[in-house]
């Protein structure tokens, strides 16, 4: 039983989250097939962490992991998700998920502007997760609910008597950040929280998240293929390719010197306001899905401008070539980030 | 060579209990496409530059204005001229993945309108149009071989994207209008849509019209062409692709190019950053300025009078705007290597 007015009061302080060796499996025809395939990953308290990779990378399968949620048949198979102060995800009991979902851990999905009852206002879809919580002081759940909105620049009464279609696409996108704080969640997971925004929402979202991440002090992972937001609004990088993380790193270092040659590449084929517009270069080949990863060796040595005879046959490990960044990747690091187009 | 003049589009709608609302989606837009020219359209949701789009294509009907198409006018055509004239402007929608038909292969897809086309030259050679499916597979940049016999499903994203360009292309089209044809193929495939896309300007003369919300697309597809900004269905500011992004006049335009994601370590944030000071609320009707309610600068002017599109020289620079107090701000980002 928990008890909202009390916790309301507690100090918040910032949990770390780290994830340890993970490896979620997906059964299929040809076998089991790894999403995530042992990811190290620590989100430090009080930090903005961004994960970034496209389509099939894996990076929504290791946010659910998060919440103990890989979408069934995939099933974690190795490795431990700890969260300060909950302790190992993978090993809770259903009770205990269900608590941690939404409570120590908000979510908010991708496309989650879609996902509101349309049947409902917002303020009833709010007593739902209140009394699937046991919460027992229902008032002090919409008084908590109404100050979020505040905060987010919303007039919360407004909001919370409102349908869904009432809503401007980002509002509905602040109304998903609103449910998965309500509760007093100390982690925020945002899973592509900008998609289907024009620029000026996207701004205005951006913004948002990084002021309530800021006064509420959580540790918050966003997750997006769009290298524009985590530059906007991470302090850490990490990239994701084929389901393994790529490199990490400070998002600003990354960003400026990638030691990584997908992450180079990645950053040369975004169009860019500024510079020349030669500049920009289209990846060859097409990310991988779970069926085409290759077995040994890199995942992504097919696009890589670097790749050597060795990247075909031994997986290179993620591991520190300098204080806080990690690579794996066989071409020395001098090599990656002198050389001017990363790939043709 | 398109002409459009004063295009105006208003819908009615009516609500079981709103009553009778208006949306006027687009309230009198001109523009002048060149032969194997391009132009492009920004604004955010909503601002009606989809509206615009899918006139152009022939999916929408307009209350007022005139589309000159090589000089011919659409209003004044019967059916059978329009369907004509619209067979050579040919629209790339947002979503790749709705629309494919999931039960036909690429084959299928492509064959119906080549077809057509063959029965309406009176060619009868089937092998002529296979060549030609393949050609146009080639042409977008897939192996006609390992996509032909697949099914919409067992293709990504970009590929999807690619046979849809090709579908296009069936008809010959002497226009291509992508709106947000980019936006949900993954970033790494992307620009390769957008390279695609400009080389059939230059190989084929094929003239674009490309509709987005993202100014850097914008600015890498409609090189050397008009951006058009549209601020609830109205042009607001206008000039060459390179010369708005760097020296924008309109509150509106600076606003927009503020939010552009500026990518630390790589580029840092314009010094004069804009915010507008609301969100977009549609509803409202004004005597003046449609941006004002959201406009840091505005003025007594500004709430009472409608400023109209003009040209003028600021700074040297000539532009057009539709502004009472224009003024050149640097809110683009700044290569941190250039600096």
């Amino acid at each position: 039983m928990t008890d909202i007015a009390a916790r309301a009061d507690a100090p918040t302080a910032a949990a770390e989250v780290a994830v340890r060796d993970l490896t979620v499996c997906f059964p299929t025809d040809t076998g089991e097939l790894a999403a995530v395939s042992h990811a190290n990953l620590t989100l430090a308290a009080g930090r903005i962490t961004g994960l970034v990779g496209e389509s099939g990378s894996g990076k929504s399968t290791l946010a659910l992991s998060l919440l103990g949620a890989v979408p069934s048949p995939g099933r974690i198979t190795g490795g431990e998700v700890s969260i300060a102060g909950v302790g190992d995800v993978t090993k809770l009991t259903k009770a205990k998920l269900r608590q941690l979902r939404g409570g120590q851990v908000g979510y908010v999905f991708q496309a989650s502007q879609n996902s509101l009852n349309p049947l409902k206002t917002v303020g009833r879809q709010l007593l739902d997760l209140g009394r699937a919580h046991d919460v027992e002081n229902l008032p002090e759940l919409v008084k908590r609910a109404r100050e979020l909105c505040e905060l987010m620049g919303m007039d919360g009464a407004r909001v919370l008597d409102s349908y869904q279609h009432q809503l401007s696409g980002g509002m509905r996108q602040r109304v998903g950040i609103v449910f998965a704080l309500v509760l007093n969640a100390k982690v925020l997971v945002l899973d592509e929280p900008t998609t289907a925004l024009d620029m000026l929402s996207q701004a205005a979202v951006l913004r948002i998240i990084a002021r309530v991440h800021r006064d509420i002090g959580l540790t918050t992972l966003i997750v997006t293929h769009d290298m524009g937001v985590v530059s906007e609004l991470a302090d850490r990088l990490a990239v994701m390719y084929g389901g393994r993380i790529v490199e990490d790193g400070p998002a600003e270092e990354v960003l400026g010197s990638p030691s990584h040659p997908y992450t180079k590449a990645l950053i040369n084929a975004t169009a860019r306001v500024t510079g020349e517009i030669g500049r920009a270069r289209a990846l060859p080949g097409r990310p991988p899905d779970l069926t085409s990863i290759p077995a040994e060796g890199c995942v992504f040595r097919e696009r890589c401008a670097f790749a050597m005879d060795v990247c075909a046959s031994v997986e290179p490990e993620l591991a520190r070539w300098r204080d806080e960044r990690r690579r794996a990747c066989h071409a020395e690091v001098e090599t990656v980030t002198t050389e001017g187009v990363a790939a043709s | 060579m398109i002409e459009a003049r004063g295009i105006k589009r208003t819908f009615h709608a009516h609500g079981a209990f709103t009553g009778a609302h208006v949306v006027q989606a687009l309230r009198g837009v001109d523009f002048t496409l060149p032969d194997g020219g391009a132009v492009s359209f920004i604004g955010e949701s909503g601002c009606g530059k989809t509206t615009l789009g899918r006139i152009l294509a022939g999916l929408e009907t307009f209350d007022e204005g005139e589309l000159l198409v090589d000089g011919a006018d659409v209003g004044s055509l019967g059916k059978r001229g329009r369907d004509e004239v619209f067979r050579s402007i040919q629209i790339v929608h947002q979503d790749p993945y709705s629309v494919l038909n999931p039960t036909r292969t690429i084959a299928a897809t492509l064959g119906d309108p080549l077809k057509m086309i063959a029965r309406r030259r009176g060619e009868k050679d089937k092998g002529a149009q296979q060549a030609r499916a393949r050609e146009l597979l080639e042409l977008v940049g897939l192996q006609p071989d390992g996509v032909l016999q697949k099914f919409p499903h067992q293709l990504s994203g970009g590929q999807r994207q690619r046979v849809v360009i090709a579908r296009a292309l069936t008809v010959d089209p002497k226009v291509l209008i992508a709106d947000e044809a980019v936006s949900m193929i993954d970033v790494s495939m992307r620009l390769g849509i957008l390279s695609l896309l400009r080389d059939l300007r230059e190989r084929l003369g094929i003239s674009l019209v490309f509709i987005t919300h993202d100014v850097a697309t914008a600015r890498y597809l409609g090189e050397g062409g008009e951006l058009h900004v549209i601020y609830r269905g109205e042009v607001i500011e206008r000039g060459p692709v390179e010369t708005l992004i760097q020296s924008p006049v309109h509150p509106y335009t600076q606003c927009l190019l503020s939010a552009v994601p500026v990518l630390k370590g790589l580029e840092e944030p314009g010094p004069d950053r804009l915010l507008p000071k609301d969100m977009l609320d549609a509803n409202v009707e004004t005597p003046g300025c449609l941006f004002e309610p959201r406009c840091p600068f505005a003025t007594d002017k500004c709430r009472a009078e409608h400023p109209v599109l003009g040209a003028e020289t600021i700074a040297g620079v000539e532009v057009q705007h539709a502004c009472f107090h224009p003024e050149v701000r640097n809110v683009a980002a700044v290569d941190l290597e250039t600096v």
